[in-house]
């Protein structure tokens, strides 16, 4: 369960503090529940979506993570370029506490990923198709309770988007879900509950067909 | 899927897993990063001690009373790398690693610490290959008083790391800084005393160089080194210790009061 009470969020801009992105956002995800996130651009979407995932924190109010929760994927975040697809399995292997079994967790990687040779490249020399692709089989590789993805599934050619939704619905029986994403289809595919995010506000719909009417109405308006 | 995450763990385990993946991150760029990367670790500080023993031996025949010259540039190249290094070194920590702050069990002030470790471990390897050099070669390059020189080399590379640490965080805030810091490591290297002794220097600006707990800390090495070197008054081990543990609690907690600054894109 995660728990997400009276979020407030600004950023420090070069001539101070900014406007507030998020002002008072709460909302609570219960286990095995995949969460939809829809809103326009610059609504604060990946923002929540890295105060979710811990790698930001809130100016007030507070998270609570009762569970195990990816880390963002999407964007190209959490690769180091200068180092090839391997040593950055290792190194999160190494994170997330898979020192003794990183040879599952590499072979596991190497195999979802496609990546072949290139596996052994530096990931600077990647096209943004395969770092999603190595992006995607890394966060697969490890369990979690709750996965976050930001955009992620429509990185990638058709078979491997084809791949990567067959595993996210292999996800959902055991594990939650938290995505962004502007395709309708892929939403509804995966997610069950939605988050409108809208004017510094997060609404909670339990069924996401209301969250996408209630976003498309605030387009049309 | 492939096996499973057990328990929540504890934080100590997450930052000694995330500090175990950080170190050989670190160490594998820098070891084996560009070609021969780990020749260069060894080369270039030897290259800096020939450069000065042609000028200062071979050209303006420069002796000094107690101690072979080509020992005394050595010890004071070596410790004034490991200061500096550390500290610059450390410095860019947080930028070098920036897209690995997607994980949350990394933070800022892991990536510093772990760099100024691993700066440390490579020029101990420096130090011990080029001091086991210099004896191969015939010179007395062996301490007569190694528990101080390891002391002192630890307080250098301890008042390194303090100072990375603040400087991480200032030239992260303030990119200025780190410009600035940068420029100011120059001058240091000339009134650290790297190429000089203090007792060479007339008084009155001697007071004004024995501030500096660089200096301090080469002339305590050099005096470990060989007995009859001859100490100018004024030096004292723990002027530098204070520097070294000020410069680590001040860098420590200007990383936890801007801990959320720094994660800031």
């Amino acid at each position: 369960m995660i728990v997400v009470d009276d979020v407030h969020k600004r950023y420090q801009t070069e001539h101070g503090a900014g406007k507030w992105v998020l002002r008072g956002v709460s909302f609570n995800i219960q286990p095995r529940v995949s969460v939809g996130m829809v809103g326009r651009n610059g609504a604060g979407k990946s923002t929540l979506l890295r105060l979710v995932g811990g790698v930001d924190t809130p100016n007030r109010g507070r998270i609570e993570r009762h569970c195990r929760v990816s880390w963002p994927m999407g964007f190209g975040g959490g690769l180091q370029g200068s180092l090839t697809g391997r040593q950055n399995a290792k190194f999160v292997s190494r994170i997330h506490g898979h020192e003794l079994d990183i040879p599952d967790r590499l072979a596991y990687v190497a195999d979802f990923s496609e990546l072949g040779d290139a596996f052994d490249e530096p990931v600077k020399t990647y096209s943004s198709g395969m770092r999603s692709r190595l992006q995607f089989a890394l966060s697969l590789a490890f369990d979690f309770d709750v996965y976050i993805s930001d955009e992620v599934t429509a990185a990638g050619d058709a078979s491997f988007r084809a791949k990567a939704a067959a595993a996210f619905k292999n996800l959902a029986s055991h594990a939650g879900l938290i995505m962004v994403s502007h395709d309708e289809g892929t939403l509804k595919q995966f997610c069950s509950a939605g988050i409108w995010v809208h004017d510094g506000q997060a609404h909670w719909f339990d069924q996401i067909d209301d969250a996408l009417r209630a976003y498309k109405e605030s387009i049309a308006a | 899927m492939t096996g499973s995450m057990g328990n929540l763990r504890s934080s100590a385990s997450i930052t000694l897993s995330a500090w175990n993946a950080l170190f050989l991150r670190e160490a594998v760029s820098r070891v084996s990063g560009r070609r021969a990367a780990w020749l260069w670790l060894l080369v270039e500080p030897a290259a800096h001690l020939t450069v000065l023993m042609v000028i200062f031996s071979t050209i303006r025949h420069r002796v000094m009373p107690g101690f072979d010259y080509a020992l005394f540039l050595a010890i004071g190249i070596l410790g004034y790398n490991l200061f500096r290094n550390s500290a610059t070194r450390s410095m860019a920590a947080i930028s070098a690693n920036r897209a690995l702050f997607a994980y949350r069990q990394v933070k800022p002030v892991d990536v510093v610490l772990v760099r100024a470790f691993l700066e440390g471990v490579i020029q101990l390897f420096v130090g011990l290959i080029m001091i086991a050099g210099m004896s191969l070669v015939g010179l007395e390059a062996l301490p007569h008083d190694p528990l101080t020189v390891m002391l002192v080399f630890a307080l250098f590379w301890l008042f390194g790391t303090g100072v990375g640490l603040m400087l991480s965080v200032g030239s992260t805030l303030i990119p200025e800084i780190g410009k600035m810091a940068n420029l100011c490591f120059i001058p240091l290297y000339f009134v650290s005393g790297v190429l000089f002794s203090p007792a060479m220097v007339p008084p009155a600006l001697r007071d004004w160089l024995l501030l500096n707990p660089v200096m301090q800390g080469l002339e305590l090495a050099r005096a470990a080194f060989s007995p009859s070197y001859h100490v100018v008054t004024g030096v004292d081990l723990y002027y530098l210790m204070a520097f070294a543990f000020a410069s680590l609690f001040f860098g420590l907690a200007v990383h936890v009061r801007f801990a959320r600054r720094l994660l800031m894109q």
